[in-house]
């Protein structure tokens, strides 16, 4: 079912792109590489391996592993609209309906035998208990080898070191469940690919803090969070080169966009994952434009080819989702600040501890620089959970509140 | 001769290693999730956040507690890292580290949770005056493990009926126990181990395991024994786990011995081990046979995703094996218990 549906993605996205006369929309490269990637874990002409949200997949790229993190799963099943039906395959084996539902999603999928078998799984520490939980259980489901990485909380002490030398070990471990050995040449290049991709992102997201930003709400929902995956491939690069390029041609043209743009929001988190209309309500009714999300940063340096374990262990602890919520503030703050964002829309996630759990704290620190949060109670997966008559007098009311308020810039 | 108030300093996880508290000279405490206070966490974390880390909130901020020279988190999921985070914001509240707890034990894992170790005894030493050194972390690993082994005692009495009060007061004396400085919860102890041996054994109500992470109210085990369920064993946070042996050896590194022993005992929702996974299922299985007991109540807290996301392995295992399972998920108050009632009465009935 998977790979069909991935296959008939690449083939009608492949079609569009080359009937739109060379002026091709970023977000269409994007989808088309999760269809690829989708088309890959399915395909069984590589070893997969299901990971936690922080596994370094330029380091399994690089190794012939096709990977992913399993939230992708349960993510493209809110996408296609049957997340619910697997959702209550796995409440009905027992897991907690106040669970999360990306991992409650894949657990269903697992157990009909959806998902592709994986070669090994990575678990990882960081960002939740919860994920690294799921891939517990699903390593014990398929019967395959598991590792996981501790992720430190910060760079302090030999934290650094002792994470990298947990990547290596993972490096070894991939070779002894799959034969396949660490090519340092590989291995290099993956890095260098990685670190173009990471020089066009932070250019492509300086044009997107511009007033008007060149990007619509739509453009890089869930791609600092899915980007990752590609890391490493000649694919990552080419996908934000012409994200940067085509905001740039935006810019040049800023005139014809600045009407849309009455209020510039920051998106916190992960979006909504299955289809509904709410980037759409605001952008269309209210010109209220998701110009940033949380994930859409690069937090990281530039990783040494020569020493890249000691990188990618440096990029794994600086996620905002790791360390203490004074981190995570100050990222947002720094994002609202560098966005110039009038508000914040938070999904508070039913069932995210690690997210949603302190969203007092978010929405405190947030508003000590004037910036209100607007805090929807939603499921991001479980559309059947869904209040869109809710959701929409929330947002009037917010919207209605921004009226009324100075920009926290001016 | 007035006796000193003790320097207590908080804690809120059986992880905690807490003879580096007593070697500075502090006296362990742990913040239970039980407190008349009200609720008031939601203004700083979530709903769906656990209720232990809520009600240890709401103690917090309704100054519900002895004064406290510091508090120590582990880092043993994302609530207790929002918990660590919400307390930092509580006006008044005592000064707070986190310690960071690798979910396996092999032997990077250990030397990590060494220098996390070591890092709270230098900030235990800042908060108590006083400084830690190996002669007097030993001997608080001697003192942690005397008290583990009266606790071993008592449970075993309770196991064989013959403690007055059962597991109800088995609880009792291990809250006391965790909340109060080493002598005087030795001289409880003890007082409990002398007492005449009573008969409660009820062989007619079914033997049944216990198992989970944080249930410290009394009430709620004597609840159990109403409702016609007779414990013979637990695993639970607020249970034994709190009380289990440090090894001692006088050749090894103090901090890393420490951290081994508290890494390698036997493991909960918490932490597992990476080549055998879905092991905790297998190991609650075999803590059921020995005790003998005829099925298994898990009991944990409501959004407590470590333990919630295994629980199936745990029950298909428990089955296969015919060991039935009844799981209930409390809020840290008798109430919820109340609501329970019904349900362990059937469950208790369906054992006979």
């Amino acid at each position: 079912m998977l790979q069909q549906y991935f296959g008939e993605l690449e083939t009608g996205l492949l079609s569009a792109i080359r009937g739109s006369d060379g002026l091709v929309n970023p977000r269409k490269l994007y989808s088309l590489e999760v269809a690829r990637l989708g088309k890959r874990l399915c395909s069984g002409t590589s070893p997969v391996a299901w990971c936690g949200i922080t596994a370094p997949f330029d380091l399994l790229h690089s190794m012939g592993v096709t990977s992913s993190f399993v939230e992708f799963v349960g993510a493209l099943l809110a996408v296609t609209g049957v997340a619910g039906a697997f959702i209550d395959t796995a409440d009905q084996a027992g897991y907690s309906s106040d669970g999360c539902s990306y991992h409650r999603a894949v657990m269903g999928a697992a157990s009909q035998g959806l998902m592709p078998e994986p070669a090994f799984l990575v678990g990882a520490t960081n960002p939740c208990s919860g994920g690294l939980a799921a891939i517990e259980c699903l390593a014990r489901h398929y019967s395959r080898p598991l590792t996981v990485l501790h992720i430190p909380q910060d760079e302090s002490g030999g934290n650094v070191a002792y994470l990298a030398q947990q990547i290596r070990v993972l490096a070894g471990f991939v070779t002894a469940h799959t034969g396949l050995p660490l090519d340092r040449d590989r291995l290099r290049e993956a890095i260098e690919n990685t670190n173009r991709t990471r020089a066009a992102m932070c250019e492509m997201y300086a044009l997107a803090q511009r007033v008007p930003s060149p990007a619509t709400s739509k453009d890089l929902s869930n791609f600092g969070v899915v980007l990752p995956l590609f890391l490493g491939s000649e694919a990552a690069v080419e996908l934000a080169c012409a994200y940067r390029d085509e905001f740039a041609r935006r810019c040049a043209a800023s005139p014809t966009t600045k009407k849309r743009e009455t209020f510039r929001l920051m998106w916190i988190q992960n979006r909504i994952q299955f289809r509904q209309d709410l980037e759409k309500l605001l952008e269309n009714e209210y010109k209220a434009v998701i110009v940033v999300d949380e994930l859409n940063d690069v937090t990281w340096d530039e990783i040494d080819p020569e020493e890249p374990f000691e990188g990618l262990a440096r990029r794994s602890i600086s996620i905002p989702f790791n360390g203490t919520m004074e981190r995570r503030v100050e990222h947002l703050q720094k994002l609202a600040r560098e966005y110039r964002i009038d508000g914040a829309v938070s999904p508070c996630n039913w069932g995210c501890r690690q997210g949603t759990g302190a969203r007092g704290l978010i929405q405190a620190g947030l508003e000590e620089i004037g910036v209100p949060v607007l805090n929807l109670e939603v499921d991001c997966v479980d559309d059947r959970k869904y209040t869109e008559g809710q959701v929409r007098t929330r947002v009037e009311a917010f919207v209605e509140m921004l009226h009324g308020r100075s920009s926290p810039w001016n | 001769m007035a006796v000193p108030p003790a320097d207590f300093i908080g804690f809120a996880c059986a992880y905690t290693p807490l003879p580096v508290i007593a070697a500075a000279g502090g006296a362990p405490y742990r913040v239970l999730p039980m407190t008349e206070s009200p609720d008031q966490a939601g203004r700083m974390l979530h709903d769906n956040i656990c209720p232990h880390v809520k009600r240890i909130l709401d103690r917090a901020i309704d100054r519900d507690l002895p004064e406290l020279r510091g508090m120590v988190f582990v880092n043993s999921c994302d609530a207790m890292r929002r918990l660590y985070d919400a307390w930092r914001r509580v006006d008044g509240a005592a000064p707070s580290v986190l310690i960071d707890l690798p979910p396996t034990a092999d032997e990077s894992a250990v030397a990590f949770f060494a220098g996390e170790i070591e890092r709270l005894a230098r900030t235990v030493e800042s908060w108590c005056g006083r400084t830690i050194d190996r002669s007097k972390l030993s001997k608080a690993v001697e003192q942690h493990n005397v008290l583990c082994d009266r606790v071993d005692a008592l449970t075993r009495r309770v196991e064989a009926g013959t403690l007055e009060g059962g597991w109800s007061r088995l609880q009792a004396a291990l809250n006391l126990a965790a909340t109060t400085p080493f002598d005087a919860a030795l001289k409880h102890l003890d007082g409990l181990l002398g007492e005449a041996p009573a008969d409660r054994r009820r062989a007619s109500d079914p033997p049944i395991f216990l198992f989970g992470n944080v249930l410290p109210d009394p009430d709620a085990h004597a609840l159990f024994e109403a409702c016609g369920a007779r414990i013979v064993g637990e695993d639970m946070c607020t249970g034994s786990r709190t009380f289990t042996r440090i090894d001692s050896d006088s050749t090894e590194d103090s901090c890393r011995l420490l951290a081994a022993s508290l890494l390698r005992r036997p493991r909960c929702a918490r932490t597992f081990d990476a080549s055998d996974p879905g092991r905790m299922s297998q190991d609650v299985l075999d803590a059921v046979k020995r005790s003998g007991a005829k099925g298994a109540i898990c009991h944990t807290v409501k959004f407590c995703d470590p333990y919630l996301v295994r629980l199936p392995l745990v029950r298909e295992a428990l089955q296969r094996e015919g060991y039935p399972l009844l799981v209930l998920e409390g809020d840290c108050t008798l109430r919820s218990m109340g609501q329970h009632r019904t349900r362990i009465e059937a469950f208790a009935e369906m054992l006979r």
